[in-house]
């Protein structure tokens, strides 16, 4: 090895021997060769480069990729400690050791609050073998810490672009497709009112179909952009879930008037979240309550109940149920179990439930039975609300 | 003195362009509607270059924003920092509703940005609110002056 300093390389022995690059920063050859010798003595295969200054100690750090530093406290020119600031300029994570003479028990700890990995005192090198192990297990432990985390680091960050390049996809498609649309929607539209009556029967027939077709697709595509809109991440606060349902009742008004429907709701508590989609979610819910109802008038109730550290919601009805095989299909977007004819909608509107929940961090799902009704439950966390709660408070 | 106002509409869709045209022909205004399908087009015809030297100037602008070779913006931005074009009113009549766009728009100094109903008969009536409004209720500096 060629470097600034006094160079105390050690030929191998036969048996494997760790092998070991120090750079040590001692002024007196003969600590410096005492070092060595203990090292040497406890199996290590040394090679060592000795500095003194900050120059020599830069130069040998760039170039002799030393494991360890092993600096002495006091020196003529420079101060042991001062190779910690060099050492974190140049980028590195290298332990650094003081091997020093007198060094007072208050000062040590202060030494290793700025960053020294630990120290050895020259009366004592014989612990020296053992800390340089120490400190190159917890330099490996980390730097594998380290490439965990920034391998899962890079997963989160492509997991999350290729959520949001599909998103945007979602939306871009929705977008530009309306465009087209419009057109074909706009034409059939004329054609109906122009030519209505002047070509034959046939014909009045097909354009209302295409007409009719154009139409439900503006309403699919609609929708298709709110449920890829609901994807963004929006504002979340501190939500009283007693004042999104008074709201949601008097935007249901008609419909709940129409039916003859009953809603009553418990106390129900403030949760973290956004306000407009907490307020989709009891309105999707509650609106399929009254429109999947049986001959009776809707009965429904919503209610919610501590469950550890979850708040969980429930929205009951006395509709006509759900067969329990189609729990799961119910909240993927565009699956409908009915019928436009009978029941109209597009599918969407569970879906963006589950998006919602699923984003604030709850679950949601359905328990049922074809023809008795069926509740709807869904979590949120409570922590979080506790914590807001504290907060403004 | 002009017997019926100019309408130009600047859009690449002939589509659209025709149902403007269908929504406009039952109107009592009866404009004389013009229409250019890109950007470059559009300033030629304004700033009368090229074969555009006899075009007249418009009472009115319909400006799409999504159009080839220059977008809607940029005509926009021409048109509201020539001192001769400024002072003719531009409707924005896009299918975009991102707010970026319409604010982007009124920066620029658009008259007013409408977007583009999806129903036919939405479609129609807007329209013709339009041509009523700048034509008939809004007062208009005067040519040449």
């Amino acid at each position: 090895m060629t470097s600034a300093g006094t160079e105390l390389a050690i030929p191998a022995a036969a048996a494997p021997r760790p092998q070991l690059r120090a750079l040590l920063v001692e002024d007196n050859p003969l600590d410096a060769a005492l070092v060595v010798r203990t090292l040497i003595k406890d199996g290590f295969d040394v090679t060592a480069d000795v500095v003194q200054d900050e120059a020599a100690f830069t130069k040998a750090l760039r170039h002799g990729c030393p494991e360890v530093v092993l600096a002495d406290y006091n020196l003529p020119t420079w101060k042991g400690m001062e190779t910690l600031d060099v050492i974190r300029r140049e980028g590195l994570d290298i332990p650094m050791i003081l091997v020093s003479g007198a060094l007072g028990d208050v000062n040590a700890v202060e030494c290793i609050k700025q960053g020294a990995t630990d120290y050895v005192l020259k009366d004592s090198l014989a612990r020296l073998p053992a800390v340089i192990r120490r400190a190159l297990q917890e330099k490996l432990e980390r730097s594998l810490r380290h490439q965990t985390e920034r391998d899962l680091a890079r997963k989160v960050d492509e997991l999350a672009r290729s959520n949001a390049d599909l998103e945007q996809f979602a939306y871009v498609a929705s977008h530009d497709l309306q465009e087209p649309l419009r057109m074909v929607t706009a034409y059939t539209q004329l054609l109906a009112e122009r030519y209505r009556g002047k070509l034959d029967e046939n014909a009045d027939k097909f354009i209302g179909y295409a007409s009719e077709g154009a139409q439900r697709m503006q309403v699919l595509i609609r929708d298709l952009l709110l449920f890829s809109r609901m994807g963004r991440t929006e504002a979340r606060e501190r939500v009283e879930c007693d004042a999104v349902i008074k709201e949601v009742l008097q935007t249901l008004r008609s419909a709940i008037e129409q039916s003859g429907a009953v809603v009553t709701h418990s106390a129900l508590p403030a949760v973290w979240a956004n306000p407009t989609q907490m307020a989709q979610v009891f309105q999707n819910l509650i609106g399929n309550a009254i429109k999947f109802r049986q001959e009776e008038p809707p009965v429904i109730s919503v209610q919610a109940e501590e469950a550890g550290q979850q708040w969980l919601f429930s929205v009951r009805d006395n509709g006509i149920g759900i067969a329990p095989e189609y729990a799961q299909q119910i909240f993927v977007v565009f699956q409908r179990l009915h019928a436009r004819t009978e029941y109209p909608g597009n599918g969407v509107g569970l879906a963006i439930c589950k998006k919602i929940i699923e984003r604030n961090g709850g679950k949601i799902w359905m328990e049922s039975q074809a023809g008795a009704g069926s509740t709807f439950k869904f979590t949120l966390p409570k922590s979080d609300t506790e914590e807001s709660t504290r907060i403004r408070s | 003195m002009k017997t019926a106002a100019d309408l130009l509409v600047i859009d690449d869709n002939p589509a659209d362009v025709s149902l403007v045209r269908e929504a406009l022909a039952g109107s009592k205004h009866r404009s004389r509607i013009t229409s250019v399908g890109d950007g470059v087009e559009a300033l030629a015809f304004l700033y009368h270059r090229d074969k555009y030297v006899d075009a007249i100037r418009p009472d009115l602008v319909m400006l799409d924003l999504n159009l080839p070779k220059r977008d809607g913006l940029a005509v926009l931005a021409a048109m509201k920092a020539s001192p001769d074009l400024r002072r003719i009113p531009v409707v924005i009549f896009s299918t975009s509703q991102l707010s970026k766009d319409i604010t982007r728009s009124y920066e620029l100094g658009a008259n007013c940005y409408v977007s583009k109903p999806g129903n036919l008969t939405e479609f129609f009536s807007t329209v013709l609110s339009i041509e009523e409004f700048w034509l008939s209720f809004a007062c208009l500096p005067a040519q040449g002056e």
